[in-house]
């Protein structure tokens, strides 16, 4: 092991319910200081602003996003995104926040004993090896698509996220562009996630979660993907699609949001936005089939919001 | 100090910020109910109840359950069972019971929940199924798991009967049965195997002195003799110590210094000329073995090994008939390549032993499916008497296979217990398991079949590469013999050996591959032919146990009513299949039967992986004396009980079963004539009585030969095939203690899925497996056997793939997320049909079930998807990406 992968992996962490970091105690990924987060009422829970916009503390389990009414009724891709990830024990522990800081899960990230970016090594063995489950969008050196259900459902919904030195941080301003092959975000070493605040609802807007993946439940998604829109007049209007295990970072659809906004919203508009969601697509050689999966999802998820 | 209360206790916590829950409940407390297999959070063996959550303890913080309440399955039928104990027990909705104490935690905090709000309504399957979606079980109980959740929801099992099929039900869901894992001797130590990092190397020097230097650390060289290590994950050495962490600590302190020698990885580079060479001429013995007998000889070329093709028949006049076939583009020959994939055995509980010496006497719990078989391996290897060796395993947490041998887990634990004088436990990780534990090998199978003119089978030609590792001896494409007769076959096996762990027989070796393949072409055939599939397999397949299963097949409504390929989004299709296994039996397998204190005693040195072999004894043996299972004891898992079977082959029922009646005819008469007193005239438990008052007897009867009368069409499938299957016979039972019987076990399975063409999603819908392997013993077990059986056939048909590191061989599915294996909600419905004849002449008229009726599930999965599809999918597993890209191109909905 060099040096450089041993001072990575030796770095303190913070530990919230510790789903993800157990798993890398135990392998030797992480052998660093842990400092636990305790919880204070402004890290944890639900809380409502007049205009009706949502604040959630970064200690709240993924199983109260999940099970909250008034989340559901106002912020429904949110809660279907919770309802959608892991397990439900997993759920019952994880947090908001440690859901958005966890580390990826690359198959070779996740070995400590083969050297990658991602542990102060110098190159993405998933590049030249196996990435069957890698991006289809190659937007930097490291191939790993980002594992956080929540960023992507976040991203959706224009979140902004509050730390314990900054505030009014988009998930872009988080996690990056994708360049950064070396980091899972951009937090500073030390810095801490500490809420989420979301924009209020539009009137009448809908939502929806969906992954594609191989069995039932209980599986990374090969892509996965938050639609949010909405309908007036037969037109979609305010369209928002996120999409992730396809990227670095959760992306936006740009190209199938505009060719939606303002269409009507029938099957062949819906057909043709989903056609374009691969638009600057770059798919590895093992990845391409993410981009079928990926206008598919589209198509089912728009179509459901349309109906 | 914090504190938590765990099950009514309160239990101090320890400040170590690395101690997680489940060390506090197993370790700490001796609580070893709860399960550690994944390590991640994505099996559920280690679910507790927190504040009555369920939970994941192997990756709950320990000091995070300070001031709370835990209760781990001791706890939830400490007073008395919990309706949803009775009912996992009444509907049989476990096998090896690994994964039961996790699902039983889980499934009481829904059941406790479901009655409060919702009284006795029955949930949905889906509903269960979410529930339950962070629980895996690799034997496939859950169809009995669906039925017990939804009865102990409906208040079916409030009262206070309890009945279980099984007769130690009760202590697995209990938490109270105990596996190798949990066995823990004063002043044990841990020990942890030292594997190599390199595909292929050459060791120079191995300094275990730092490692001996720190305090309390034991170290052994695991090193062959060459020095040689040939796949990442390889043993080099084993360490010893009071503790993981102290082990760690010691493997990292090994120097170690090794030349780098140039490595081949996988079927396709293993093959190519000039690939370097992984066993030289004189290295040749140390290659593993995949299939469940030796094997015999064969040309080995470089990494090539092969062909073996002893069961062609007419291999020429086959090859020349398809060439001129293919010169002619004669349109009913049948011409494809299928690649079948690696299969993890992926057993819960992982390879594990507990070596204790008390002076020159060896105690060795293992996880083992061949208790006494290893007792003798290992006194040979350690030239031990016999007696001063003794194997135990009362329960075994699922072997497929791959416990059948004597493995490094088990060298490791006696060498370090041997020097270090105290007892020793070495238990893999789960990487450990899913990458050096064995596999059933991926396969490459070429496949040419030409029906004649007349409609029948002119020519098969089967040729398979088998992606065997650091091992050879696959059989695949030599499977095809004992099945179509043909005019003229071409069967030809090659083991492709290349830097990757060896691997081992798994549930049917070469069995579920040569299927896969041959059953597709068949129905390609029937297609092209324009015949009913399963009519074509009557007309093709005279083996008489079959040709009932095909009239049963042929007459479900689900076929009849089948429908042609279909379009839009989602689509339909049913498909059919068919597979066999051969009847095996053991020579010499011995069973006691014998009264010991006024009650029934039956002991053999067979061991129970999830089968259920006690219960095939206690329920045989309570039928004869008109009694309830649980009259009987049965005493197995112990090599120093009578010679009994491996559990491997399906051979355990039709081993143990004739001495069993045996024993008991002959225990019978010895009653009556010792009996002093009669029974009372009209007695309805007349042997009750007499067996109450009878002094001590034991009567030991050895497996004798089957009877010669068989019913018209049973033979031998060896003596069928001629010489060369009576030479093949004659090996099995000389060099592997197997013989091979008359009449053919057989399944024959109908399949219904729904593709998304959207999203490449397979959703099977529904099964029905008709299965001959003559009577049923015990038919809970045999039906959760059938069940199980299916659904690991599904996860081989759509789910299960090792990936690896192409230039390294490093397996990068070494997690349960990534070897991803059917849950719950991936289950269908599945309709068990037992065709029971076919097998009278045998005493008891059973065999074993466990094998042939896994072998046509990926086949049946694959040809339904053609028929809703009209694409043939000739790669398996069938995921996503390969529906999505089968489809590219084509007319999507």
């Amino acid at each position: 092991m060099s040096a450089a992968t041993a001072l990575a992996m030796s770095a303190p962490e913070f530990r919230a319910a510790g789903t993800d970091l157990s798993e890398r105690r135990r392998s030797g990924l992480s052998c660093g200081e842990v400092i636990d987060l305790a919880a204070s009422p402004d890290t944890i829970g639900i809380a409502w602003g007049a205009d009706g916009a949502a604040r959630i503390g970064a200690l709240t389990a993924i199983a109260a996003i999940a099970s909250d009414a008034r989340l559901a009724q106002a912020y429904p891709g949110i809660a279907a995104a919770a309802q959608g990830l892991a397990t439900p024990q997993i759920r019952h522990m994880a947090t908001l926040g440690g859901n958005l800081a966890q580390r990826s899960r690359c198959w070779y990230f996740r070995n400590p004993q083969i050297a990658c970016l991602k542990k102060g090594g110098s190159d993405c063995p998933a590049r030249t090896g196996n990435h069957l489950y890698h991006v289809a969008f190659d937007l930097g050196p490291c191939v790993a698509p980002h594992p956080s259900t929540m960023a992507m459902a976040l991203l959706a919904y224009d979140a902004k996220v509050t730390t314990d030195r900054r505030s009014g941080l988009s998930i872009t301003d988080l996690l990056g562009d994708g360049s950064n092959g070396a980091a899972d975000n951009l937090l500073a070493p030390g810095e801490r996630i500490e809420r989420i605040e979301l924009p209020a609802p539009l009137a009448g807007e809908r939502a929806l979660y969906k992954r594609a993946i191989s069995r039932s439940y209980a599986e990374w998604p090969l892509v996965e993907i938050c639609v949010r829109a909405v309908i007036s007049g037969g037109t979609f209007q305010q369209v928002h699609i996120t999409a992730g295990g396809i990227a670095p970072v959760p992306l936006r659809l740009k190209a199938s949001e505009a060719a939606l906004q303002g269409k009507p919203a029938d099957a062949a508009t819906i057909a043709q936005a989903a056609a374009l969601a691969t638009a600057g697509a770059k798919p590895l050689p093992m990845t391409g089939y993410k981009l079928e999966l990926l206008t598919g999802l589209v198509r089912d998820v728009v179509e459901r919001i349309a109906t | 100090m914090t504190t938590t209360t765990v099950n009514g206790r309160v239990e101090s916590l320890p400040d170590d910020p690395d101690a997680l829950l489940i060390d506090i409940v197993r370790d700490q407390l001796k609580l070893t109910g709860t399960k550690l297999v994944c390590g991640a959070g994505v099996c559920g063996a280690c679910t507790v109840l927190v504040d009555g959550a369920p939970v994941a303890s192997c990756l709950m913080p320990a000091q995070a359950a300070a001031g709370k309440a835990v209760t781990t399955v001791e706890g939830i039928g400490a007073a008395q069972l919990h309706p949803v104990q009775k009912a996992f027990m009444a509907h049989d909705a476990l096998q090896c019971g690994f994964c039961t104490p996790g699902f039983i935690v889980e499934a009481t905090a829904f059941c406790d929940q479901w009655r409060a709000t919702r009284g006795t309504a029955v949930p949905s399957r889906e509903e269960i199924g979410a529930a339950l979606s962070g629980h895996l079980c690799r034997c496939g109980a859950y169809d009995g798991i669906f039925r017990a959740v939804a009865d102990a929801c409906a208040g079916r099992f409030d009262g206070d009967n309890v009945a279980a099929p099984r007769i130690e039900a009760r202590d697995k869901v209990t938490g109270a049965a105990k596996y190798t894992v949990d066995i823990n001797h004063d002043g044990q130590l841990e020990g942890l195997i030292l594997r190599s990092r390199e595909a292929h190397a050459r060791i120079t020097a191995l300094d275990l002195a730092p490692a001996r230097a720190l305090a309390g650390v034991i170290a052994v060289s695991l090193l062959g003799d060459d020095k040689i290590v040939r796949y990442v994950g390889e043993p080099i050495a084993a360490v010893a110590a009071k503790d993981r962490k102290s082990a760690l600590a010691a493997l990292a302190a090994v120097k170690l210094s090794y030349e780098k020698l140039p490595a081949v990885v996988g079927l396709d580079a293993g093959r190519k000329d000039g690939a370097p060479v992984v066993f030289d001429k004189a290295s040749r013995k140390r290659a593993g073995n995949v299939s469940e007998a030796a094997g015999g000889p064969a040309p080995w070329k470089q990494n090539i090994r092969g062909p073996t093709a002893v069961f062609s028949t007419r291999a020429k006049k086959a090859r020349s008939w398809v060439d001129e076939a293919r010169q002619a583009s004669n349109k009913l020959l049948v011409e494809a390549t299928f690649r079948t994939a690696t299969q993890q055995h992926a057993c819960l509980e992982p390879h594990a032993a507990v070596a204790r010496f008390d002076g020159d006497r060896l105690t060795l719990h293992a996880s083992t499916q061949q208790v006494f078989h290893l007792k003798e391996q290992i006194a040979k290897r350690y030239k031990l008497d016999h007696d001063k060796v003794r194997v135990i395993a009362d329960h075994v947490g699922g072997g497929f296979g791959s416990k059948a041998s004597l493995g490094t887990e088990t060298i490791a634990a006696i060498e370090l217990a041997r020097e270090a004088k105290a007892p020793v436990r070495v238990a893999y990780d789960r990487q450990e398991e899913l990458s050096v534990a064995g596999y059933r090998p991926a396969a490459e199978l070429k496949v040419a079949l030409l029906p004649s003119e007349q409609g029948g089978l002119k020519a098969l030609s089967v040729t398979a590469h088998a992606d065997t590792g650091a091992a050879t001896n696959s059989t695949i494409a030599g499977l095809a013999r004992l099945i179509y007769p043909a005019e003229a076959k071409e069967l030809s096996d090659f083991d492709v050996i290349s830097n990757l762990p060896p691997g081992a027989a798994f549930r049917g070796p070469g069995g579920p591959p040569m299927a896969f393949a041959v059953e597709q072409s068949i129905d390609e055939a029937a297609l092209r032919l324009n015949v009913d599939p399963i009519a074509l397999r009557k007309r093709w397949d005279p083996d008489p146990n079959r040709q009932r299963l095909y009239d049963w097949a042929s007459g479900l409504d689900i076929w009849r009513n089948r429908k042609p390929q279909q379009n839009g989004r989602y689509r339909r299709g049913i498909g059919v299949a068919t597979g066999y296994w051969l009847y095996l039996w053991q020579p010499n397998v011995k069973v006691e039967v014998a009264v010991k204190g006024g009650r029934i005693v039956a002991s053999t040195a067979t061991q129970d992986i999830g089968t259920g072999t006690r219960s095939v004894l206690a329920d045989t043996i309570a039928r004869e004396f008109d009694l309830e299972p649980s009259d009987i004891d049965v005493r197995i898992g112990d090599s120093s009980l009578p010679e009994g079977p491996g559990s491997g082959g399906s051979r355990v029922t039709a081993s143990v079963m004739p001495p069993t009646l045996q024993a008991v005819r002959k225990l019978k008469a010895q009653i009556l004539e010792q009996a002093t007193r009669k029974p009372a005239p009209g007695s309805n438990a007349p042997w009750r009585e007499l067996i109450a008052r009878s002094p001590d007897i034991a009567v030991v009867e050895t497996r004798g030969e089957d009877g010669k009368n068989t019913a018209p069409g049973i033979r031998s499938p060896l003596r069928e095939v001629g010489l060369i299957g009576m030479v093949f016979g004659w090996m099995m039972r000389r060099f592997s203690n197997i013989a091979v019987g008359a009449g053919v076990p057989s399944s024959v399975q109908v399949i219904e899925v729904e593709v998304d063409t959207w999203l490449g999603h397979v959703r099977v819908l529904n099964v029905h497996t008709g299965i001959a392997v003559g009577k049923i013993a015990s038919p809970a077990l045999a039906r959760s056997q059938a069940c199980g059986a299916v659904i690991q056939g599904l996860g081989y048909a759509l789910y299960e793939a090792r990936e690896l590191d192409p230039k390294t061989g490093d397996v990068l599915t070494a997690g349960m997320e990534d070897y991803r294996i059917p849950g719950i909600a991936d289950t269908p419905e599945i309709d068990v049909h037992f065709d029971e004849a076919g097998f009278d002449h045998v005493l008891g008229n059973s065999v074993g079930i466990g094998e042939a009726s896994t072998v046509p599930t990926s086949a049946a999965v694959a040809n339904a998807i053609h028929n809703a599809i009209g694409v043939r999918l000739t790669e398996i597993p069938i995921r996503p990406d390969r529906i999505v890209a089968a489809l590219k191109g084509r007319d999507a909905a």
